[in-house]
């Protein structure tokens, strides 16, 4: 009992509605029993925390990751817009090293058209273009490496010589020396210009690699951002799945374990015990509840103790009364043998078998035969009622008349009667035909309310009425007597009970007949019930069926 | 003609003096057992008219002495009054059951036994 293993609980879900394991709750379970997350959530159930306090850490933690990942994408946001800065910047510095390619491939060509045409305007265009190369340079010149600084460095100085050589032309040019002029920008000028195209291109040449590797670079990092980014997405959205799963489960485990626990407590398994690992309020909740069990089972067993010590007191008290109701029993048969004889003898003698008896004591005689018979019909009384209490009363079922009823109870009332002056009158329905059931018993009723009837009435009528009422038989017993108060009516069909004790005393009797009746009565399936007005009388009626089913009922 | 002869197989001294003073002026002889086996060695020796036999005896039940007589083919066709007692229930049923030819519940009126005994000798 309370033995339950300590593994996990979905195997113990009791039978008790809880929806069918679906494909989530199996692979659940699969992951619990299967992986180290059982441990993880058994760890996690036993820290010594709050519910409130492990829901507030997991969803702390989750947000951490999340707030990190912002972050790390303003970090990168901010990297990116450097690269493109610097990528914008590299452009212009590529442009401005072509312009000045351009510029110095101007300025030989107006060089070579200023020997032709012998203006000024084109000696003019050739300063121009000089110039913007010379501004170009200074754009690449800043922030430009050391290498590339000491190119331009050459450029200018080899330009510097051109510009000497250009004067030297276009004064040439101005003299008329045409043919000198020609002569020495081929020999001088030329060979410079091929220098400085050479120089400059290396520039270019430099600009445009340097770009090239600011790109590769721009879109490795852009590269490696992705990954990351990518990777702390899934890391976050592992880990809130962990984090809910370990959590919930920890909360999880020790419901079940509880259903589990209340099922089997439902069942009447009283000190069953819920084990789980929760040290936070489940935990509490848990050792509340085996509190609750053992007491449980404390007052089960009490009451169940309890329940033996009735049932063994029962038994002995059944025990005591069957013994009570066995020696009334063995008492009223002992009786019953003397009085056979002081009957027997009193008889014969008024019957005169032991000669003529004297006449002032055949009186005496007649009381001793009438106290002797009341005597008689006590011990019966006190027999019959000892085999009712005992169980074993049964009725005698056979044919019997109706008639035959009522007649021996008026024959054996009839001296009685007439003896206190009453009017005694008996009227049966005709034609009721034969009835089944004990007829000695009913007589007796009959015969114990007649008997009352003539015992409570000092004067007026005792009549006794029988007839049918559809398949039940009505006996009536009709008098003048003292009647019964209401509030006594509902006692009276009671063991030993006469409506009160100074009753007794006037009228005799011990109380049973009326108790005795009701049980015969009912044994027959019939019912019994009186109508009375004090100071004018009562009537008891008794109704039976006329005939009784086969089968005898006991007690 | 001889007497009738009557046997009473009964064990209480007063209730057999009934009996014996009630059939004291009556033309029948009287035999008396005390208890059950001797009723039953009585009935097969005397071979009465008429047996009176008590339910409640020593030794042998009145039931079971009235089964024993009836079961044995010289006594089978005597008829037993089983005085019966009231005190057990369906004690009238088992007297007839176990062949009793008339019942009598105890107490009994002396009147009421001589009048069955006349009836059952046919003197009635």
């Amino acid at each position: 009992m309370g033995a339950h293993e300590d593994g996990l609980p979905l195997g113990s879900v009791p039978s008790t509605p809880v929806a069918a394991p679906g494909i989530s709750e199996r692979s659940a379970g699969f992951l619990l029993s299967h992986t180290p997350l059982g441990s993880l959530v058994r760890a996690v159930a036993r820290l010594r925390l709050s519910v409130h306090f492990k829901l507030l850490a997991a969803f702390m933690l989750v947000a951490v990751v999340v707030a990190l990942m912002g972050a790390m994408s303003l970090e990168i946001i901010t990297r990116m817009s450097r690269q493109s800065v610097a990528m914008h910047l590299a452009h212009q510095r590529v442009s401005s090293a072509r312009q000045a390619q351009h510029a110095l491939a101007m300025q030989m060509s107006f060089t070579a058209m200023a020997l032709v045409l012998r203006d000024e305007a084109t000696i003019a265009s050739i300063l121009r273009e000089n110039n913007r190369l010379n501004a170009m340079l200074a754009e690449i010149e800043e922030g430009a490496p050391g290498e590339e600084r000491e190119i331009i460095q050459r450029i200018r100085t080899a330009q510097g010589e051109i510009m000497a050589t250009v004067a030297d032309v276009a004064n040439l040019v101005r003299d008329g020396k045409i043919e000198e002029a020609m002569q020495f920008q081929l020999t001088t000028g030329y060979p410079l210009f091929q220098q400085v195209e050479g120089l400059v291109e290396q520039v270019v040449r430099l600009e445009e690699s340097s770009m090239g590797g600011l790109r590769a670079a721009t879109a490795l990092a852009n590269r490696q951002a992705f990954y990351l980014m990518g990777g702390l997405i899934i890391a976050s959205i592992l880990l809130a799945l962990l984090l809910g799963f370990v959590t919930s489960w920890s909360f999880i485990i020790p419901v079940r374990e509880a259903q589990g626990f209340l099922g089997r407590l439902a069942k009447g398994d009283f000190g069953t015990r819920v084990i789980v690992p929760n040290q936070d309020e489940f935990g509490a909740l848990a050792a509340r509840m085996n509190d609750m069990s053992a007491e449980l089972r404390r007052l089960y067993e009490d009451q169940r103790e309890a329940a033996r010590q009735l049932e063994t007191l029962n038994s002995q008290l059944a025990r005591a009364s069957q013994a009570k109701s066995e020696f009334l029993a063995n008492m009223s048969h002992e009786l019953r043998t003397p009085m056979n004889a002081i009957l027997g003898f009193t008889e014969m003698i008024l019957d005169d078998v032991y000669g003529e008896v004297p006449a002032e004591v055949r009186s005496p005689l007649e009381d001793v035969q009438t106290c002797g018979r009341q005597l008689l019909r006590l011990i019966n009384d006190v027999l019959d009622l000892s085999k009712i209490e005992a169980g074993r009363m049964e009725l005698s079922l056979t044919d019997y008349s109706v008639d035959e009823v009522v007649e021996t109870a008026r024959t054996s009332l009839r001296s009685l009667a007439a003896e206190k002056g009453l009017e005694f009158t008996a009227e049966v329905q005709p034609d009721i035909p034969l009835a089944y059931g004990d007829g000695k018993r009913i007589t007796q009723c009959l015969t114990n309310l007649v008997g009352n009837a003539l015992k409570f009435t000092k004067e007026g009528t005792v009549a006794i009425r029988a007839g049918l009422d559809g398949e039940r038989v009505v006996y009536s017993v009709t008098d003048t007597g003292i009647g019964i108060a209401p509030d006594q009516l509902d006692h009276i069909f009671g063991e030993f009970r006469q409506v009160d004790a100074s009753i007794s005393r006037e009228f005799g009797g011990t109380g049973l007949g009326l108790s005795i009746t009701k049980t015969f009565v009912e044994l027959h399936g019939g019912r019994i019930w009186v109508e009375s007005e004090p100071g004018r009388g009562s009537t008891f009626h008794f109704a039976i069926p006329l005939r009784m089913a086969e089968v005898t009922e006991g007690t | 003609m001889s007497q009738k002869k009557i046997l009473l197989v009964e064990d209480n001294e007063f209730n057999r003096k009934i009996v014996r003073d009630l059939l004291a002026r009556q033309p029948y002889g009287l035999l008396e057992a005390l208890d059950g086996e001797a009723g039953v060695e009585a009935a097969r020796r005397e071979k009465p008219d008429l047996i009176i036999m008590d339910v409640q005896l020593p030794k042998l039940s009145g039931l079971d002495a009235t089964r024993r007589i009836r079961a044995e083919p010289e006594t089978a066709k005597i008829p037993i009054i089983v005085v019966t007692s009231f005190a057990l229930s369906g004690d009238d049923k088992k007297a007839m059951d176990a062949g009793a030819s008339a019942y009598l519940a105890k107490p009994y009126s002396p009147r009421q036994l001589l009048d069955a005994i006349r009836k059952m000798l046919g003197d009635a």
